[in-house]
């Protein structure tokens, strides 16, 4: 009674597993504000930390107890910058390696992205030109990490604002080469494809079309807000119906192996979160 | 293009665009400036709001002159190296340099309860 089920149940995906439970996964994003909401939320099947906010040598307590209990937790880095000129650091590799391994993580997730260049930090996820060019360097950088890892390493297409004038094909069909070129299991951020088709008119649907879902690790959502025109995915709000509107989409053609709401400032209610994980549960059954 | 071809041209150009974001550069050819100008402001948010996380000290001094000062201190000046932290230090030493700060609120933290500050 109360039982987790079976480790045979578990499905197994590219990029690692995540287990089964008695419906499709769905897991909400730790953070320290809300970890006891998070210990306590009904139906939380798997979570995530941001790799750069935990020591893996002095895990905070409420993670050990999520972990006792058998939920999985997936380490999300936001420093590595993989979609830079630079060779991934080393010692940012090896912490994500050693948070992996304190958590007994199935898999590591990261962006296809920059986060700094010529000294300076952008303290945020910028999108890679893409070129040919640039796909043979940072598909180098994911080997790299890759053989870094204990784990299955997964990436997150990314928001943007802007595109670079020399991009020669979409992200899809750069993560779909990387896919191809390294066995790098996918991260869908379905409030992403949102973001993108708001702000550069990029469909969603087609990205959907084009990304090796059967990579799909698992799948990010999130809300934001509607400025000047704009969509900011700020994660700190009720998920808009077009974002579920796009998971529902992507459900009807993969069974997501996990479904993960994000959600990190201005914290609502335990009950309005729960909520929230209830309307992606009916956006994945089609409800 | 070989790999290293590659990714020294990558290094530039994305080192040129950061450059716009962060220090004030400008803009590389070809990018549309408005939204370049957008992530600027973006990326000055996301710095201001963290900053007023870790010192609420200052941003409750500032009230709602935080957002309009933090901006004319960020504005074409990168994140220093030592990240938010070094940061938050930075805005504070510029707000003393102009006389904003009192004097009290410029050193927080445990030193004011420690039971020895007494005995110096």
């Amino acid at each position: 009674m109360g039982e987790r089920p079976p480790v045979a149940a578990a499905r197994t995906v590219a990029g690692g597993a995540l287990p089964a439970a008695a419906g499709p996964a769905v897991g909400i994003g730790w953070r320290p504000e809300i970890d006891l909401t998070v210990e306590r939320l009904p139906g939380v099947d798997f979570v995530e930390v941001v790799a750069e906010n935990v020591d893996p040598a002095r895990l905070p307590e409420s993670l050990r107890v999520l972990r006792a209990r058998g939920v999985p937790v997936i380490p999300h880095g936001v420093g590595l910058g993989i979609g830079g000129a630079e060779h991934p650091d080393p010692r940012r590799l090896a912490r994500l390696a050693d948070c992996a391994r304190a958590l007994e993580a199935p898999l590591v997730s990261e962006h296809l992205a920059f986060v700094r260049a010529g000294g300076m930090e952008a303290g945020h996820l910028l999108p890679v030109p893409r070129t040919r060019a640039a796909l043979a360097v940072v598909a180098e950088n994911v080997r790299r990490a890759q053989e870094a890892l204990p784990v299955p390493l997964a990436l997150e297409n990314v928001a943007a604002l802007f595109g670079w004038p020399e991009d020669e094909m979409t992200e899809a069909a750069f993560l779909g080469e990387l896919v191809e070129m390294t066995g790098v299991g996918l991260l869908v951020d379905v409030a992403n494809l949102y973001t993108n088709q708001v702000n550069l008119g990029l469909s969603a649907t087609a990205a959907l079309d084009g990304l090796p879902l059967s990579e799909l690790a698992y799948v990010h959502v999130a809300g934001g807000h509607s400025r000047g025109g704009l969509w900011h995915d700020t994660h700190t709000a009720r998920v808009p119906e077009e974002v579920l509107d796009i998971l529902a989409e992507l459900c009807a053609r993969v069974d997501p192996p996990g479904v993960l709401l994000e959600w990190d400032d201005d914290y609502p209610s335990d009950g309005a979160l729960e909520r929230e994980l209830g309307r992606i549960r009916g956006a994945m059954s089609g409800v | 293009m070989s790999e290293d071809a590659a990714r020294e041209a990558l290094a530039g150009a994305q080192a040129a665009l950061l450059a716009a974001l962060v220090a004030g550069e400008e803009a590389p050819p070809g990018f549309d400036r408005e939204r370049l100008l957008i992530q600027e402001s973006g990326l000055i948010s996301k710095r201001r709001r963290t900053v007023a996380r870790l010192r609420p000290d200052l941003a409750a001094l500032l009230g709602d002159g935080f957002a309009a000062e933090f901006d004319a201190y960020a504005r074409g000046r990168p994140k220093p190296p030592g990240g938010s932290h070094a940061d938050a230090r930075d805005f504070a030493d510029r707000l003393r340099a102009a006389g904003r700060l009192p004097k009290e609120s410029v050193t927080p933290g445990p030193r004011r309860w420690s039971p020895f500050a007494r005995r110096r």
